[in-house]
């Protein structure tokens, strides 16, 4: 990418050289932002509370990334609505209320009982609600309202419970979901039993206590932990509204703790930057700009508008890759650990091979399918995360930083090649059938980036695909096992080679290439989460309802684009704009022949 | 090689046919996976993937709740393995030149004809059994969970029992078994692959019942069961049979004889005594003896703290071996088996309430043959695709 301004201003004057620059600037800006510590709502420094550390689900975090994931699993949200002793989620009952954070609301749940009575549990299921007798067009209900019903509801969650989960009906998933948001709130209601007090030096996390527990052993009562005295008077302060009191108790002890847990204390914080930056979603925001910028730009300005696109989406993966970075290390283990996270990582792969594709081609299909697959991962991503904590624990079976910084790392490269390739072919597709945009060199540029995904995609599939063999023999004897998810990760491999194979075999040229690229994104998501919709097998690690509904949904989309590309090229508009250009420029020979179709 | 043969196995090296067996497989694996939802592993294994023709019943593919009849023959995992590994070695006896320019192609097909050579041998060789074993037990045999044998124990030589094993596919009903060293015939009443034992007042349908023996003393009879065999994981058949031993024509008595007695002992064994002497009467795994011990030391199941979730098993074990003068302690867990004279022993599963472990002990010959394949076939796209860009970027800079 040349930088001097020089080039722009051949093609649009000064204003051409300036946009991007200041397009750029206004992002720069945008991202610093998201940076800012949030501004405290009061007088009591709830965001460095936020920052103290408590074991939950198996590790440790601040108590923000606790309070966030707790509020979303109840109420599908990170923030709700809140004053003097009212509170709900519902922003259509909110009229006078303030917004406020997550923490805020954990904090009244730790120690007014009145919290009780914020209505912030989300209930969708009609059939739920007729359960609980409450109009249809409620969808959150306080604790104390729902305990009013708890004999049919613990009724009915108990035979819920008894069944398999993959013969639970749509209401009875609802019913398990609102006991799950119960257990979750009474969690967080007894403080007592919330693992807050540390150790006395850094180690293992099995040794973090609760107040009852620490009460109970008497190495404890010897040598009390700071945090046991300093929870209470924060408690109490906060009750007794002292924000003084309340500030003054939380410096002391975050002191105690920067000393004994120096390091732990690091990848808190971090966490709790990473819960007020979300860079994901500023990442969705920007990729959506550069989509946006990198289309216009093939209808005119063309220069100015590619080089913004291409200046913010490199500025777009400094972001996501910051994002990524720092869950590894809070984690301390490779980038990809689960669903979510998996999200991610294919996001940043595609969007990094469509910056090399931009790099080489530079006329903005690169930016588009990389703002395009990053945005529409991240957006995927998001959805997951309204599952609760998105740093989960790893199955012992899972638990190893070798596999997975080889196989799983690798094989969702794979991912997210094939998708690039797919993409690739959509616009292909897309701006062949639709536009008068795919000129015969296009045509040619695109074939050959999708050629060259495609190999890359091979590459990654294949060896990934083995290695997960290799890792199968290892850690329970045997190298295949036609296990689901194994299915799926080996059937990327053969439709790429397919692909390859009907393309060296002249089976296809550049629009049967592009179609079968197309058919790449349906096998690819279908083993990314298809399979863990099918219920079985050992990698099954997600089940997500509403999933079903926009897997099928995608699914159908893309069939969608390769029966548009099954319209014979000629009808094309691209086609037709070329033969009837063609046609003006040598109006002597009218039986020039059109474009000979490449099917 | 002669023209004339070129010309005949011409057709079978096409790359047409390569693309038309890829399309088969991938639209097969598909069908494979949807299976498996109803079927277990090991049966959709056997009809899908190591099988010449497959039956595909049209339900698969829809919601259980659709009940849709019907179903369409394909080619099985067996010959569409075959035909691509005749496709691609043809291919490569006609088509392929021995260029330089080719030898990433070369190396590719190379490690997959490794790879489907190697997943051949494990169909033929693999054995895979399991060794369950409390805390402080010794066992000196696996088991195999998916067949059964009956098994017919004479203790009365205190230095070692005299085992007579009779192997699952002679348990059919109306048989007759005669062994040499047994004072009595056994005839099989009954067998069902797969039953659940209950009270008499509690069954129906096809039912067996005995007149001695542990059954009898629990007042518990079999039902037939449909076959299982492993839908969910650790999900298995329970088989009974009902077996009469007959001595100079004359009927001893009728025991019935289950897995589930194996499994959940009930009280003391039982026996058929004859002539003063107790014999013991069990169906259980068919065990594969070994000439090493496995003592089991301690179980340990970790959890993360405030879960459910498992973070480790771990098998402490003292391994015995006096023909090899082994006698050491190993640590198995998840993803660290143990390799030992030519097994391999991993953590596989648990027993309810932590008191025992179950290991899976599998002898795979062809275990190294992916590793191989693996680096070759990595190599290979790498040197393929490396030129290609190689050649790319020198085009577009030359431009």
């Amino acid at each position: 990418m040349s930088l001097t301004p020089k080039a722009s201003l051949r093609s649009g004057g000064r204003f051409a050289a300036v946009l991007p620059v200041v397009l750029l600037a206004l992002c720069a800006f945008y991202m610093i932002s998201a940076f800012k510590a949030p501004k405290e709502a009061s007088e009591f420094q709830l965001g460095q509370f936020g920052g103290l550390p408590v074991v939950d689900l198996g590790r440790v975090k601040p108590l923000d990334t606790l309070a966030r994931t707790s509020l979303m699993v109840i109420s599908n949200k990170q923030t709700m609505y809140l004053k003097d002793g009212e509170g709900t989620s519902d922003h259509r009952h909110a009229k006078g209320l303030q917004k406020v954070s997550a923490m805020r609301w954990l904090m009244d749940v730790m120690t007014k009982p009145e919290a009780r009575n914020y209505t912030v549990l989300r209930i969708d299921h009609p059939e739920v609600l007729a359960l609980i007798h409450a109009d249809r067009d409620r969808m959150y209900f306080s604790v104390n309202e729902i305990m009013e019903h708890r004999d049919v509801l613990s009724d009915q969650i108990e035979r819920a419970r008894a069944i398999p989960s993959s013969d639970l009906s749509p209401f009875q998933h609802q019913l398990l979901r609102l006991a799950q948001s119960l257990e979750v709130y009474f969690k967080l209601e007894d403080v007592t039993g919330l693992l807050l007090i540390p150790p006395a030096h850094e180690g293992k996390v099995d040794t973090w206590q609760s107040f009852v527990q620490a009460q109970k052993s008497p190495e404890a009562q010897a040598s009390p932990s700071p945090a046991i005295a300093a929870y209470p008077a924060m408690f109490q302060a906060w009750a007794q509204n002292q924000p003084a009191d309340f500030n003054a108790a939380l410096t002391g002890y975050l002191g105690t703790l920067e000393q004994g847990h120096a390091s732990r204390m690091a990848r808190v914080r971090f966490e709790t930057l990473l819960n007020n930056v979300q860079p994901f979603m500023h990442c969705m925001t920007l990729y959506v700009l550069v989509f946006v910028l990198a289309i216009v730009s093939w209808l005119g300005m063309s220069r100015p508008l590619l080089r913004a696109a291409m200046w913010i989406l490199l500025l777009t993966i400094v972001m996501h890759t910051f994002g990524l970075v720092t869950r590894i290390y809070i984690q301390g283990r490779p980038p990809v650990t689960n669903l979510y996270s998996s999200a991610v990582f294919v996001g940043w792969g595609a969007v990094i091979l469509g910056i090399v594709l931009e790099r080489f081609y530079r006329n903005g299909i690169g930016a588009v399918t990389a703002a395009g697959t990053g945005f529409l991962t991240l957006l995927i991503a998001h959805n997951l995360s309204l599952d609760g904590d998105t740093m989960t624990m790893m199955q012992a079976v899972l638990d190893t930083n070798f596999w997975l910084a080889t196989h799983v790392v690798v094989i969702t490269l794979g991912y997210a090649s094939t998708f690039l390739a797919g993409f690739l072919g959509i616009v292909y597709i897309l701006r062949g059938v639709l536009t008068r945009g795919l000129t015969p060199e296009l045509g040619r540029s695109l074939s050959r980036m999708i050629y060259g995904i495609i190999a890359f995609a091979t590459l990654f599939s294949f060896v990934g695909t083995i290695l997960g063999g290799i890792w199968a023999d290892q850690s329970w004897g045997r190298f295949w096992g036609w296990d689901p998810k194994e299915n799926g990760a080996l059937l990327i491999v053969l439709w790429n080679a397919l692909v390859l194979h009907a393309r060296m075999g002249g089976m296809a040229r550049q629009r049967g290439v592009a179609a079968l690229a197309v058919g790449g994104n349906i096998v690819t998501s279908w083993s990314w989460f298809g399979t863990n919709m099918l219920g079985v097998g050992l990698h099954a690690y997600g089940f997500i309802d509403s999933a079903i509904f926009w897997m099928l949904t995608f699914v159908a989309s893309q069939l969608a684009i390769i029966g548009l590309a099954m319209i014979p090229q000629r009808h094309w508009r691209s086609t037709r704009a070329a033969a009837a250009a063609t046609r003006t420029a040598a109006p002597a020979a009218p039986g020039t022949p059109i474009l000979p179709s490449t099917a | 090689m002669s023209e004339s043969w070129r010309e005949t196995v011409k057709p079978l090296a096409s790359i047409r046919l390569t693309v038309v067996l890829l399309a088969l497989s991938i639209f097969l694996i598909f069908a494979g996976t949807w299976a498996q939802v109803d079927m277990g592993i090991w049966t959709t294994l056997k009809t899908y993937f190591r099988s010449y023709l497959v039956w595909i019943p049209l339900q698969i593919f829809l919601p259980r709740h659709w009940h849709v009849p019907g179903a369409f023959p394909y080619p099985g995992g067996t010959l569409l393995g075959t035909m691509l590994m005749i496709n691609l070695l043809t291919a490569h006896a006609v088509r392929f030149k021995r260029k330089r320019r080719q030898i990433g192609i070369w190396l590719v097909h190379l490690g997959i004809i490794l790879l489907l050579a190697g997943e051949g041998v494990t169909a033929l060789f693999a054995e895979e059994n399991n060794m369950t074993i409390d805390e402080g037990q010794t066992v000196n045999y696996a088991e195999d969970i998916r067949v059964v044998e009956l098994a017919i124990i004479d203790k009365s030589n205190p230095e070692a029992d005299r085992v007579i094993a009779i192997p699952q596919s002679m348990l059919r009903k109306g048989r007759v078994i005669h062994h040499p060293t047994l004072p009595f015939d056994l005839r099989i009443d009954q067998y069902f692959s797969n039953a659940r034992l209950m009270e008499q007042a509690n069954a129906a349908g096809t039912v067996m019942a005995a007149n001695r023996g542990t059954a009898v003393e629990n007042n518990l009879v079999a039902q037939e069961q449909p076959v299982v065999s492993g839908v969910e994981m650790g999900e298995i058949d329970l088989p009974a049979a009902l077996v009469t031993p007959v001595a100079n024509g004359q009927e001893l008595g009728t025991w019935m004889a289950s897995l589930y007695f194996s499994v959940v002992p009930q009280g003391t064994p039982q026996e058929i005594t004859f002539d003063n002497k107790a014999y013991r009467i069990a169906l259980r795994h068919k065990r594969v003896y070994k000439p090493y011990s496995v003592k089991l030391l301690d179980f340990k199941h970790d959890v993360y703290l405030g879960t459910n979730t498992p973070k480790n098993f771990s098998s402490h074990i003292q391994l015995v071996d006096p023909s090899h003068n082994e006698n050491r302690e190993v640590l198995i867990y998840m993803n660290n088996p143990l390799r030992y004279q030519g097994e391999t022993f991993y953590q596989a599963s648990f027993k309810e309430g932590d008191v025992g472990t179950v290991l899976q002990v599998v002898r795979n010959p062809g275990w190294l043959v992916p590793y191989i394949a693996c680096v070759m076939g990595a190599l290979g796209l790498l040197i393929h695709f490396g030129a290609h860009l190689l050649r790319f970027v020198n085009g577009r800079k030359a431009a």
